[in-house]
C-alpha cells in the first residue's frame, strides 16, 4: 500500500470539510457508510489504499485524524450516518471541550499541551503505512483551533516528518461580510506564516469566492455552510483523482506538486472547478466539451479565490503553472484541439521567465457516481494574483494592529506574554528565594542584570518584544507578496541578485547573503 | 473370309483396288488400337520425345494411301495417349496425373468401343474406307488435342498443378472448337478433382493431405509455434505455411486467401479446438470452366475461419484485455505500480546491469504489482523483468529493420556512457502464450519494450528531480532570495518542466500534444472492427511503429539530445544535496538539546528555522558557480534541441507539438 496520505482535520471548519471529503471519497470508491465495499463496486483499477486502509474485517477506514478542541462538530460526526467509518481512536477532543475561543494563541498553546497525544496518533497512522507520502491538513485560517492548533501541528510535522510532504487545504475567511471573529486578521496572519514556512503546498479555498460562486454560479441566494463545504469537498476529491485513479502521470503527490510549485515559498495554489452543481440542480445542466470546460476554468469567476487586485494590477497577473484535471469521457484529440485554441486566442497569460504551459491530466471518473455532466474539470494553478489576497490580510492586520486592539487576548499566552525576559527574571527571583547557596547568588545576580538590560533595550527600541511574533509573521508575508510580485516581471530569475541590500530583509533569522555573480 | 485366304506375302499392289480397300481397312482398324497390320507398319521412334510414325505399303493404290494417311494421326494419338496413361498411372506420378489418366482411360474405352463398332460394321461389309474416315471425324479432333496436351505433359514431365494449368490453357486455346474445349474442360475437371479434394481438406480443416507434394502450400515442420515468443522475425507465423510455385491458374487469384484460411484453421487446431467449416449442401469444391462456385466456397470458408479465429482470440484468449494490460505495464498507463516499484527497487536498480539480480527485481516487481491498482488486473502475473546489457541508444542501433533514419551517425557511437546502471537497461516483459503470440510476437514485444525503457528512464529522471525539488522545499524557512538556492530552485523547475513536458508528450496527457494514447485509441477501435487476425496484426504493428516514430526512438539525433538533457537533469539532481548542504549551515550546538528546548520553550523553536542558517562563506560562491553552469548548459542544450525540433518538424509534423510543449508558449523568450 504505497504512497499513503494521512489527513488531519483540525477545528470546526476542518472537520466539516473533511467530513464532506470522506463522504465524497466513499461515494466515488463505492464504500458504504459503514466502510464496507458495496456489492456493485466490483470494477478495479482504483486505489483506495491511498486514503483508506482495511481493518481485519475488510472494512475500509480513512487514514484520518479528527482533531478539535470543542465537541460540537465531532459529536455531530459521531452521531451522524458515517459514525462507523472513522477509527474512534483517531478522534481527539480536548478534555475541557471549551474550544480555542477564536484565539490563535489559545489554539497554538493548547496544541502544544496535547502534542504528545496527537503525535501518538499520527505516529500510529504513519507506522501503519508502507511508505507514507505525506499529510493533508484541512483547516480554516481565521478561527482558533484550525489556525492555532493547525499551525502548531504544521511546525511539529515539519520537525518530525521533515521528509514527508505536507499539503493543506486552507479555508480563508469571508471578507465581504463582517465576521463575528474580530481578531480574524491576527489569526490569519499568524497562520499564514506557518503556511508559508511549514507547508509544501497550500490549496487556498477562499470563502469569499466560494460564497460568490454559490450565489452567482449556483444561484443560491443565501448559501449555507453545507453548500460551500460541498464545493470544497468537490475540489478536494477532484484534486486527488490522479492519485486514486492512476494514469500515465501524477501518480504520486510529489510529482503532482513538483510540477506546479516553482519555488519553495510560492506554493499557494488556486483552484477552479466546473461545472458545479449542488444537489442535482437539473436546470443547470449544460452541454460540456473539453474546450468549454478548459475555457471556463480560466475564467476568474470560476476560480475559488477572489482577487482583490485593481484592474491595473490584475492585468499584470500571470500564471506560473496550470494543471487541469479533466474527468469524464474525453477524446484525447479534443484536449489537443482545446489547448491549441486556448493558445491561439491567448486566453492565458503566462510568466515570461521560463517555459510554461497548461498541463492536462485525464482521469477516470468514478463509475459509481452518476453525474449529469459528461466532462468536468478541476484547475490547480499557481497564479501571481494570489498576492492580493495576502496583501489584503496584511492591510487588515495593520488596521487592527495600529489600534493595538484585542492584543490582550494574545498576551495571556506564553508566546506573547508580556516580556518574556521578565518571566525569566521571575524564575530567577524564585531561584534566589529558594536557593540557599551563596555562590549561586552572584551568578544569579549577573543573570538578572543581563535580563533586565534586555528588557530595557527592547523597550527603548519601541518594540514590544512579546509581539515580535506578529512582526515576524508580517515580514514573512510581505516578502511572500514581494516574491509573487517579482514573478510577474520577466527578470524574476535575477530577482534579488542585483541588490545586495535587499537581502538582509526577511524573517529575522540571521540570513546570510552572497555576492551575486552577474 | 476371303481376305484371310489370301497369300500374306504378296504386296498389296497386286490386288485389285476393291480388295486393297478391304485389306487397308482391316489394317487400319488394327492400327487404330495400336496393332500392326501387314501393310500398315507402326514405327515407334524412341528419342527425346517418343513419337510414332506409320508406313503403308508403297504399292498400295494412291487414293487409298492418301485416305489411310489421313486416319493415321488418330492412330498415333491413341498410341500416345495410351502410352501416357500407362506411364502416368504409376504410383509416383501423383494424384493429379492419376486422375487425369483415369479420365483418359475412360475416353480411350469409348474410343475402343467405337473401333469395335466400326470393325463390326466392317465385318458386315458395310464399311468403306471413306466411311471409316467419316466415322472417325468426331473423335479425331479431340484425340489430336489430347495428344498434344499429353505430349507437352510428358515432355516436361508435368505433375500436379502444372498438368492442370496445361489442360486449362489448352482448353482456352481451343475455345473456338466447342467440342474439344468441352472435352478439355471435362478433363481439367476430372484431373482437378483430386487436387480440389486436397484443397478442400486444407480450407475446411486446415490439414495438408498431400502425399505427392502437388499442393501449392507447403508446411515447414521445423518451425515450432513456441518459437514465436523468442523469434524476432515471427518465422512461425510467416513461414510455417507458405505458397510455392505452380499455383493452378484458376486458384492464382485466391491463393493468398486459401493459405490464410488453412492457417487460421490450423491455429485453432493447435489451440485444441477441432474446428471444421460446417459442411453445407454445395460446399463441395468443383471447378467448371466458367462456374466460379468454388471461389465462393473458399471465400465462405475463409470468412468462417477468420471469424472463428478472431472470436477465439478475442473472446477466449481475451486479446484486447491482454493489450490493455500490456498498456498498463509497458506503456505505464497505470503508473502507480512503477512509483512503488522504483521506491522499493531503488538500490537494486542503481547497480550495474550485470550485477543486478533479476530474481530480486522480479520479486520486488511482484510485490509492487500486488499492492497497487495493478492487482485488480487479472493478467498482472504475466509481467516479468528483464535487464538488458546495452543502453537504449545502442539497442536501437542494433535492431536493424526499425528503419532508424539517419543511422549513419549511430553506427560508431562513442558516447556510450561507461557506467550504465540497471536503470538504463531495465525493462519489463510480458509472458505471451501460444495463440496470442501471433499478434504479440517477439518483435511487437520488443517494440513495446523500447518504448517502456524510454518512458521508464524519463520517469526515473522525473523522480530524481522531484527529489531535488523536495530538498529545495526543505529550505523554505530560509530567506533564499537572491541566493544560489533560489536560482537553483528555478533551474529545478525548468528541468521538471522539460521532463514533464516530454512525458506528457509521450504519454499524451500532454500539454500540447500526445503520442501513445491517441494512437492507442485509433488502434483499439480498429481492432474491434477488424475482420481477421492478419488485420489485427497489421493494425497492431502500425500502432507500434507509429508510436516508436513519434516517441523519437527512430530519430537518433534527437534522441541523443534528449538523452543528454536527461543526463544533465540527473547530474543536477545528484548535486542538489551538495548544493543545499553547502549553502546551509546546520547549527549543530542546538541539535542535541533540541528536544528539551522544544518541551519547555516555545520561543526557541520557531518552526525549526533556528537550526538552519544560510552560509555566507566562499562555499556559496562555488555553489552559485555550479548552479549557473548547470543553468547555462541546460538552457543551451534545450535551445539546440528546440532548433533541431523545429527544423525537423517540417518532415515530421508531430515534432512541432513536442517543440511547443517543451519550449513552452513563449519559445523565444525562454533563454532570457
Amino acid at each position: 500500500m504505497p504512497r499513503e496520505i494521512i489527513t488531519l482535520q483540525v477545528g470546526q471548519c476542518g472537520n466539516q470539510i473533511g467530513m464532506e471529503f470522506w463522504k465524497q471519497l466513499c461515494l466515488e470508491h463505492g464504500i458504504s457508510k459503514e466502510g464496507i465495499l458495496e456489492d456493485f463496486a466490483t470494477q478495479g483499477g482504483d486505489r483506495k489504499d491511498v486514503f483508506f486502509y482495511q481493518a481485519d474485517d475488510q472494512h475500509y477506514i480513512p487514514r484520518a485524524l479528527l482533531i478539535d478542541l470543542e465537541p460540537r462538530v465531532i459529536n455531530g460526526i459521531q452521531n451522524g450516518e458515517y459514525r462507523n467509518l472513522y477509527n474512534h481512536e483517531n478522534i481527539f477532543l480536548s478534555d475541557h471541550g471549551g474550544g480555542a475561543g477564536n484565539n490563535w494563541a489559545s489554539g497554538y498553546h493548547q496544541g502544544k499541551n496535547v502534542e504528545e497525544d496527537i503525535m501518538d496518533m499520527i505516529d500510529r497512522e504513519a507506522d501503519g503505512s508502507d511508505s507514507l507520502e505525506g499529510f493533508v491538513l484541512c483547516h480554516s485560517i481565521a478561527g482558533g483551533t484550525g489556525s492555532g492548533m493547525g499551525s502548531y501541528l504544521l511546525e511539529t510535522l515539519n520537525d518530525r516528518y521533515s521528509k514527508k510532504l505536507v499539503q493543506t487545504y486552507s479555508v480563508f475567511p469571508n471578507q465581504m461580510e463582517t465576521s463575528d471573529v474580530v481578531v480574524q486578521p491576527y489569526n490569519s496572519l499568524l497562520t499564514l506564516k506557518r503556511l508559508t514556512l511549514n507547508a509544501d503546498c497550500v490549496v487556498v479555498l477562499d470563502n469569499t469566492a466560494l460564497n460568490r460562486i454559490a450565489v452567482e454560479r449556483l444561484h443560491l441566494s443565501n448559501p449555507t455552510f453545507a453548500q460551500t463545504n460541498s464545493l470544497v469537498s468537490t475540489v478536494m476529491s477532484a484534486s486527488t483523482t490522479t492519485l486514486r485513479y492512476p494514469g500515465y502521470m501524477n501518480n504520486d503527490l510529489v510529482g503532482l506538486l513538483a510540477s506546479l510549485i516553482p519555488t519553495p515559498r510560492c506554493h499557494f495554489l488556486m483552484t477552479g472547478y466546473t461545472p458545479l452543481t449542488v444537489e442535482r440542480q437539473a436546470n443547470l445542466i449544460r452541454k460540456t466539451t473539453v474546450l468549454d470546460v478548459m475555457r471556463r476554468l480560466l475564467q476568474a469567476k470560476n476560480v475559488m479565490v477572489s482577487s482583490y487586485a485593481r484592474t491595473k494590477d490584475a492585468s499584470q497577473a500571470k500564471y506560473i503553472s496550470i494543471l487541469n484535471i479533466i474527468q469524464g469521457e474525453v477524446d484525447p484529440t479534443q484536449v489537443h484541439e482545446s489547448l491549441q485554441r486556448i493558445r491561439e486566442r491567448k486566453l492565458v497569460n503566462f510568466i515570461d521567465w521560463g517555459p510554461a504551459s497548461i498541463q492536462v491530466a485525464l482521469s477516470r471518473k468514478s463509475p459509481y457516481v452518476q453525474t449529469a455532466h459528461r466532462v468536468s474539470g478541476l484547475m490547480l494553478a499557481s497564479h501571481t494574483s494570489i498576492r492580493h489576497l495576502f496583501s489584503r490580510c496584511l492591510s487588515q492586520y495593520e488596521k487592527l494592529r495600529k489600534k493595538q486592539a484585542f492584543l490582550d487576548n494574545y498576551r495571556k499566552f506564553p508566546m506573547f506574554a508580556v516580556c518574556a525576559p521578565i518571566s525569566y527574571a521571575h524564575s530567577y527571583i524564585d531561584l534566589l528565594n529558594t536557593t540557599a547557596a551563596s555562590v549561586m547568588y552572584f551568578v544569579s545576580l549577573v543573570h538578572l542584570y543581563v535580563v533586565l538590560t534586555q528588557v530595557i533595550s527592547s523597550i527603548k527600541n519601541g518594540q514590544d518584544n512579546d509581539l515580535s511574533e506578529f512582526d515576524e509573521s508580517r515580514d514573512i508575508i510581505e516578502s511572500l507578496v514581494d516574491e509573487y510580485k517579482a514573478c510577474e516581471s520577466p527578470d524574476y530569475i535575477k530577482w534579488g541578485m542585483e541588490d545586495p541590500n535587499n537581502m538582509m530583509t526577511g524573517e529575522g533569522s540571521d540570513s546570510g547573503s552572497l555576492d551575486p555573480k552577474s | 473370309m476371303k481376305v484371310n485366304s489370301m497369300d500374306f506375302d504378296n504386296p498389296i499392289g497386286c490386288y485389285d483396288a476393291a480388295v486393297q480397300e478391304l485389306i487397308v481397312i482391316d489394317d487400319i482398324l488394327s492400327a487404330m488400337v495400336g496393332v500392326e497390320g501387314r501393310h500398315v507398319l507402326i514405327k515407334i521412334v524412341h528419342g527425346k520425345h517418343d513419337d510414332v510414325t506409320f508406313q503403308v505399303d508403297p504399292s498400295m493404290d494412291l487414293a487409298l494411301q492418301e485416305l489411310a494417311k489421313r486416319i493415321f494421326p488418330l492412330c498415333r494419338s491413341f498410341l500416345l495417349i495410351n502410352q501416357f496413361v500407362e506411364s502416368r498411372s504409376q504410383f509416383k506420378s501423383g494424384l493429379v496425373n492419376h486422375a487425369f489418366s483415369a479420365a483418359l482411360r475412360a475416353l480411350l474405352i469409348d474410343y475402343q468401343a467405337m473401333v469395335a463398332q466400326l470393325e463390326h460394321q466392317f465385318r458386315l461389309g458395310r464399311l468403306s474406307l471413306q466411311g471409316l474416315w467419316f466415322y472417325c471425324q468426331p473423335m479425331m479432333g479431340s484425340m489430336l488435342a489430347l495428344s498434344t496436351v499429353i505430349q507437352k505433359a510428358s515432355e516436361n514431365n508435368f505433375s500436379g498443378s502444372a498438368v492442370l494449368n496445361l489442360l486449362q490453357n489448352q482448353a482456352k486455346a481451343m475455345a473456338g472448337d466447342n467440342a474439344v474445349r468441352l472435352l478439355l474442360e471435362k478433363m481439367t475437371q476430372c484431373a482437378s478433382n483430386a487436387y480440389l479434394s486436397i484443397l478442400e481438406r486444407w480450407v475446411y480443416e486446415g490439414v495438408i493431405d498431400d502425399p505427392y507434394g502437388e499442393f501449392f502450400i507447403t508446411e515447414n515442420k521445423s518451425l515450432q509455434k513456441e518459437t514465436l515468443t523468442q523469434d524476432y522475425d515471427a518465422k512461425y507465423w510467416r513461414q510455417r505455411y507458405s505458397l510455392k510455385d505452380g499455383i493452378p491458374s484458376f486458384l492464382a487469384n485466391i491463393a493468398g486467401t486459401i493459405l490464410t484460411t488453412g492457417k487460421y484453421l490450423n491455429v485453432m487446431r493447435e489451440c485444441g479446438h477441432n474446428v471444421q467449416v460446417p459442411p453445407s449442401e454445395n460446399s463441395k469444391l468443383m471447378s467448371y470452366g466458367s462456374n466460379h462456385h468454388y471461389l465462393e466456397c473458399i471465400k465462405a470458408a475463409y470468412k468462417f475461419a477468420s471469424g472463428e479465429l478472431l472470436n477465439l482470440i478475442k473472446e477466449k484468449y481475451d486479446l484486447l484485455g491482454k493489450l490493455q494490460s500490456i498498456k498498463h505495464y509497458l506503456l505505464l498507463d497505470q503508473g502507480d505500480f512503477l512509483v512503488h516499484f522504483m521506491d522499493i527497487a531503488r538500490d537494486e536498480l542503481a547497480r550495474k546491469p550485470d550485477e543486478v539480480s533479476v530474481e530480486k527485481l522480479q520479486s520486488l516487481l511482484d510485490l509492487a504489482l500486488r499492492t497497487t491498482a495493478a492487482s485488480a488486473d487479472p493478467f498482472f502475473e504475466g509481467v516479468t523483468c528483464v535487464v538488458e546489457r546495452s543502453s537504449l541508444l545502442k539497442t536501437l542501433g542494433t535492431i536493424k529493420d526499425l528503419e532508424v533514419s539517419q543511422s549513419s551517425s549511430s553506427s560508431s557511437d562513442p558516447e556510450e556512457p561507461v557506467s550504465i546502471t540497471a536503470l538504463e537497461t531495465f525493462s519489463l516483459s510480458y509472458k505471451v502464450l501460444w495463440p496470442l503470440s501471433i499478434v504479440l510476437s517477439r518483435k511487437a514485444l520488443t517494440k513495446y519494450q523500447l518504448i517502456f525503457r524510454f518512458l521508464f528512464h524519463c520517469k526515473h529522471v522525473d523522480r530524481q528531480l522531484c527529489g531535488a525539488w523536495q530538498m529545495h522545499q526543505g529550505v523554505r524557512a530560509l530567506n533564499t532570495r537572491g541566493t544560489a538556492l533560489s536560482r537553483s530552485s528555478l533551474l529545478c523547475r525548468s528541468m521538471l518542466k522539460f521532463i514533464n513536458s516530454l512525458l506528457h508528450y509521450l504519454t499524451f496527457e500532454a500539454s500540447l500534444s500526445f503520442v501513445i494514447e491517441p494512437n492507442w485509441h485509433v488502434m483499439y477501435n480498429r481492432l474491434q472492427s477488424a475482420n481477421s487476425i492478419d488485420e489485427v496484426i497489421q493494425y497492431h504493428d502500425l500502432f507500434l511503429d507509429k508510436c516508436l516514430r513519434e516517441c523519437l526512438l527512430l530519430l537518433p539525433e534527437l534522441l541523443k539530445k534528449v538523452e543528454r538533457l536527461k543526463s544533465m537533469c540527473l547530474q543536477y539532481a545528484a548535486t542538489t544535496q551538495w548544493l543545499i548542504s553547502s549553502s546551509i549551515e546546520i547549527h549543530s550546538p542546538e541539535e542535541p538539546t533540541d528536544d528539551s528546548i522544544r518541551s519547555n520553550k516555545a520561543k526557541q523553536r520557531k518552526s525549526g528555522n533556528v537550526r538552519q542558517v544560510l552560509k555566507s562563506t566562499t562555499g556559496s560562491v562555488a555553489v552559485m558557480d555550479s548552479v549557473l553552469k548547470f543553468e547555462k548548459e541546460f538552457n543551451a542544450e534545450l535551445q539546440s534541441l528546440g532548433s533541431i525540433l523545429s527544423s525537423s518538424s517540417q518532415a515530421e509534423p508531430y515534432l512541432a507539438h513536442l517543440a511547443q510543449s517543451i519550449l513552452g508558449v513563449k519559445n523565444e523568450k525562454n533563454g532570457l
